[in-house]
């Protein structure tokens, strides 16, 4: 079909104008076709940017009607507010006074600080539990002295039998010993020995890192502990100005469920002078009392006194 | 200073990377920092090496002060490594001391009186893993320093992580040792190995992320929330879906990073379910298959495989298991009894 002969049937209708402009191209037939796919083509992108405008026009409407509804809210919130103040000022005239019904945020903010108050008072007992869809999960908190340290989870499966179902507690707690003597008949007593066990841990580890942290001075290299901190050996001194640390000290914590020593032996070493014996001995006494780290404070502020004498 | 000596000083400096000698040197000590100002480590490795060397050689350095440069090097890239865990057994229930000089002095008695060309060292760190370094010989030759095994136990702890040389004969001798030195009866190997000996440690101390239910309030994470998408004409469809599939990976793997492992390999010793029809074994005997998944982070890409749409949540069991089985060597077998399918065995 040559161009410009036939009709060019319009695949959809036309406004005016356009009709005139087909019609002339018909004449000038080289450029008709191009000239009809020109003229459609910027048609459509009017049409196209028509469109985004009245979708623009219709976002910024729904935008100032949100506004209005907040506007309105706050307004409702003020009054309120302003209500409330007279009533209060009312009730405090002497006049009869219906206690103000709480509004259901206050009732609201009460529950939260209701529960948060009981999950404190969880958490301050060291052992929570929360039913799951199998059993029981307990969360045993660990502190030592006011000082809270790790928490250690257990998840208890309560059919067919109670068994643990998966754990964080530390590998070197004998929980599976513990499990065996207590799990099936008492479990309040499990749990009551195994948060001993991790409680004293808690309380063994915090002793010998305070230590390792700020009395390291007066202590010769590292500490030689292990993963339970039952036996902890180093040797020591009092502070003063001397570089040699006289006291050689073996700690063991034979009971695991406490966080002091059951057995300390205190020796000099064998370049230390004989005076130091007796000092030796008040040693072993104090550190079977007091906690670890208190004992090297307790030299730190008696460094005035002589021989450093507890 | 021996031949031998400044030659392993040598390699080891070599594969230590150029910007990490000085500090590896620092904490090895044994050069001191008046000696380690004379060396420029700004020049190529080879031409460092040769300096250490001959430092050493005026400190006149012994193998054992060497094996020690080793261990720090093997403490701080253990992923050169793979490393197999095993597990001790103890019968009698009383209290744990672990005496560090006693467990030492044990071990080295145990292994000599058997083999007497070993090399034997010790080092100690803050998280109570002790790193042993054992060179192996013959009855006949001197402990050869190539070939090395290295353990690392956590006193008081029924776990020992041993990165075995190519002598596969001396275990036997190294696992009695071990249960003398630390008191236990008997070892086993279990089916779990990984280059990286820290996610091995997570998944048996069970320190990795594990998602308990508890009330203590935690503040609440920001979870990955993705920003809604300025434009709201996109919805998204699969929300439920998706938060659906989000809530049991959460259950599954926690919150946390997962261990890292490089493979699970499973072992099928199941029947051919077939069509009776299609025949394709001739007698019923299991059909053997062994199934392996590799992966640099094979945890982390199973918890992303829901969420991008490769798999179904929940995941099978059999995958979501590994971190609480502590394994990843299965054996699956034929369920014998009245329900077919198959169990994993123990």
């Amino acid at each position: 079909m040559e161009p410009g002969q036939g009709e060019l049937s319009p695949a959809f209708p036309l406004a005016g104008e356009c009709q005139e402009k087909v019609e002339e191209g018909k004449a000038y037939s080289p450029d008709g076709v191009f000239a009809y796919l020109e003229m459609l083509e910027a048609r459509a992108h009017k049409a196209a940017v028509k469109q985004e405008e009245t979708e623009q026009q219709e976002e910024k409407l729904a935008r100032l009607k949100a506004r209005v509804e907040e506007l309105r809210l706050q307004r409702d919130e003020l009054r309120a507010k302003v209500d409330l103040q007279q009533k209060r000022q009312l009730g405090k005239e002497g006049g009869v006074s219906n206690p103000a019904q709480p509004s259901a945020r206050a009732v609201l903010e009460w529950k939260i600080k209701s529960i948060k108050a009981m999950l404190e008072v969880f958490y301050l007992t060291g052992i929570s539990g929360k039913l799951t869809k199998r059993g029981v999960c307990f969360c045993i908190s660990t502190a030592y002295e006011g000082t809270y340290l790790d928490s250690y989870h257990l998840d208890l499966l309560t059919k067919p039998e109670v068994q643990i179902y998966r754990h964080s507690v530390p590998i070197f707690i004998p929980l599976q010993q513990i499990a065996k003597k207590y799990l099936q008949t008492d479990i309040r007593r499990f749990l009551s020995v195994l948060s001993d066990h991790l409680n004293a841990y808690a309380g063994r580890r915090y002793q010998a890192d305070q230590l390792q942290e700020h009395f390291s001075d007066q202590i010769e290299g590292t500490l030689q502990r292990n993963s339970l901190c039952n036996l902890l050996v180093f040797n020591y001194k009092v502070p003063s100005k001397s570089k040699t640390f006289p006291f050689n000290v073996r700690l063991l914590y034979g009971d695991l469920c406490c966080s002091l020593p059951t057995e300390v032996v205190i020796s000099c070493t064998p370049n230390a002078p004989a005076s130091l014996a007796e000092t030796a001995a008040a040693h072993s006494d104090l550190f079977r009392r007091v906690a670890l780290h208190k004992v090297f404070r307790s030299f730190s502020s008696a460094v005035g006194n002589v021989d450093g004498a507890p | 200073m021996d031949e031998t000596v400044a030659e392993y000083i040598r390699r080891t400096v070599l594969k230590i990377p150029r910007d990490e000698i000085k500090t590896m040197l620092q904490k090895w000590g044994f050069l001191s920092e008046a000696q380690l100002q004379t060396i420029n480590f700004h020049q190529i490795k080879e031409n460092i090496s040769q300096e250490v060397v001959q430092l050493c050689e005026e400190n006149s350095a012994d193998i054992k002060q060497a094996a020690v440069l080793d261990i720090i090097y093997n403490h701080i890239y253990p992923n050169k490594r793979v490393w197999s865990v095993y597990q001790m057994n103890k019968t009698g229930e009383e209290t744990e001391f672990f005496d560090l000089t006693d467990f030492k002095k044990k071990f080295k008695r145990r292994l000599r009186s058997a083999l007497k060309n070993v090399t034997i060292n010790f080092r100690e760190y803050d998280d109570n893993a002790i790193w042993i370094r054992i060179a192996w010989g013959t009855p006949y030759t001197k402990p050869n320093q190539y070939k090395t095994s290295y353990v690392v136990y956590h006193s008081q702890t029924p776990y020992v992580f041993i990165s075995a040389s190519v002598l596969k004969s001396n275990m036997p001798l190294l696992c009695q040792a071990l249960l003398v030195a630390s008191n236990y009866c008997d070892i086993r190997e279990m089916e779990l190995r990984s280059h990286s000996l820290n996610s091995l440690k997570d998944i048996v101390f069970k320190r990795y992320s594990q998602n308990f239910q508890t009330y203590y309030p935690r503040p609440l994470q920001e979870r990955n929330v993705a920003p809604e998408s300025a434009d709201i004409r996109i919805i998204q469809e699969n929300k439920n879906e998706k938060e659906r599939i989000q809530r049991l990976n959460r259950e599954v793997f926690g919150d946390g990073p997962q261990p890292k492992l490089e493979f699970a390999q499973y072992k099928l010793e199941t029947m051919f379910k077939s069509d009776p029809k299609m025949d394709v074994l001739d007698k019923r005997e299991p059909f053997r298959c062994l199934v392996k998944f590799s992966s640099p982070h094979l945890l982390e890409s199973l918890k992303s495989l829901a969420p991008a749409g490769m798999a179904d949540a929940p995941l099978s069991p059999l995958l979501t298991c590994i971190p609480q089985k502590a394994r990843n060597y299965f054996k699956i077998r034929e369920k014998k009894g009245l329900f077919p399918g198959s169990f994993v065995s123990p």
